[in-house]
């Protein structure tokens, strides 16, 4: 693809997701970005060569042999598994539709690619809601941290808000702009709560997001939080 | 990117491949390189167990310390250290020395192990799996990036007063090959670590000041 990532995760981002610390929902957006962008596949697996070399280095203390070595015995009495076997499960990376993975989206007449990382999110989506020219479908997440897919239509505008907590958006398809730059697939932009904001789609196609939020949006236009559907919608 | 052989394991003098009894095990690193890569092609091929005990030796141990420090209690990093070996003995037919060292291979298999150990205990098992978050290599080769391209006078002039940000292995390499210019063969054979290892803390390091001087990227 000719389009260049421009917005990227910083390094220690990129660190709490090969060390695999940072929090699921977040470390799924990097994944996602991941799939976009070459150099931060080559940053993380540079990241992977210096934890392996750590792990490698590491001291370990003086423990007791008997453990060990019935562990041992134990993993060594297990079954090999078949070559077969082991290309099968390796290959399901890139298969469609097997084991619960959609490779395509449909949004309204609108069809997406959906990248490696998100096909089996995906296929577990909730039904779209829709409001405006928006739509959205929230994905299974925790508590905490909320995931949805967000579809801007052409010429629509995400009211402005700011943020309780992060909030963190991946462009899938299309572009959007807001008060801080322009946005194409891949690119990645980290809303911390003193941002106020106001994403708009102003190209010709509509425009798919992977957003999770930290906590509930608030609206800045006197809406209070009952009578304000749309922080519901979005959250 | 990187050949295969310079990737391979190699943290140190060289030492027999004889097994040691389990109980001493101040365990200073020390192994001959390839040796691991080595180890997992013949469990691969052969099923071999004395060639896997190795493995089991030295890794087991470090495993337990690394789970420790993750989990914060013996038990789950025990679980894990399980999990992860019993991989290693099933799977190494998956490994391919191409894409990185043996102990790489390894420890993303425990970063998948832990991850989805976390995830079932809280009954998620489900929604976000390893499989999702990690690709396992399955990446496209990448052409070496720019940041091999910096000139050496450049980064010792403007990028020299920020080292100190840097955590200290990656400042350590930087100092051996942009202060002191020594070429990356002569910084892994000084400091017992794989020329692959050097390259990898270089781009990150550049990276990371690029970050300090430019703001973050995002």
């Amino acid at each position: 693809m000719a389009h260049v990532v421009k917005y990227h995760p910083s390094i220690s981002l990129l660190e709490q997701y090969s060390e695999g610390t940072l929090a699921p929902e977040l470390c799924l957006i990097v994944a996602a970005h991941l799939d976009f962008c070459p150099h931060c596949q080559t940053l993380h697996r540079d990241i992977e060569a210096d934890l392996g070399c750590e792990l490698a280095m590491q001291k370990a203390p003086v423990v007791d042999g008997s453990q060990w070595e019935q562990m041992l015995d134990q993993i060594l009495s297990a079954e090999p598994v078949a070559r077969e076997e082991l290309s099968k499960q390796h290959s399901l990376h890139s298969a469609d539709n097997k084991s619960g993975r959609v490779s395509e989206l449909l949004v309204g007449a609108h069809r997406f690619t959906v990248p490696r990382s998100l096909q089996r999110i995906v296929a577990k989506r909730n039904k779209w809601l829709t409001l405006g020219g928006i739509a959205t479908a929230k994905l299974p997440g925790s508590e905490e941290n909320h995931l949805s897919l967000l579809c801007i239509e052409t010429d629509t505008e995400v009211p402005l808000h700011t943020h309780k907590g992060l909030e963190v958006t991946l462009v899938l398809a299309g572009e959007m702009v807001d008060e801080m730059g322009h946005y194409a697939a891949g690119d990645l932009i980290i809303n911390t709560p003193d941002h106020t904001h106001t994403p708009k789609n102003i190209s010709a196609e509509p425009c798919l997001c992977l957003s999770v939020l930290t906590a509930p949006l608030e609206f800045k236009q006197g809406l209070t939080r009952l009578l304000n559907p749309l922080q519901r919608f979005f959250y | 990117m990187l050949d295969p052989q310079q990737r391979s394991g190699h943290y140190g003098a060289e030492i027999s491949l004889q097994s040691r009894p389990m109980t001493t095990q101040e365990m200073t690193p020390a192994i001959a390189a390839g040796q691991w890569e080595e180890a997992l092609a013949i469990v691969a091929l052969h099923r071999d167990k004395s060639a896997y005990a190795e493995l089991f030796r030295y890794f087991a141990p470090r495993l337990r310390a690394f789970g420790i420090k993750m989990f914060g209690n013996e038990q789950q990093a025990m679980e894990m250290v399980q999990d992860t070996m019993l991989n290693v003995w099933q799977k190494a037919a998956l490994f391919d020395a191409s894409r990185g060292c043996a102990s790489t291979w390894i420890f993303t298999i425990a970063r998948n192990v832990r991850f989805d150990m976390l995830r079932k205990k809280q009954s998620r098992k489900d929604d976000i799996s390893a499989d999702d978050l990690w690709a396992d290599g399955d990446y496209p080769e990448q052409e070496d990036n720019q940041s091999q391209q910096w000139d050496v006078h450049l980064v010792a002039e403007k990028v020299a007063p920020h080292f100190h940000a840097l955590p200290p292995a990656q400042r350590l390499v930087m100092e051996k090959v942009y202060l002191d210019e020594l070429s990356h063969q002569e910084v892994s054979e000084q400091l017992g670590i794989p020329l692959g290892t050097v390259k990898s803390r270089i781009r990150l390091a550049l990276d990371r000041l690029r970050e300090a001087i430019d703001g973050p990227r995002s």
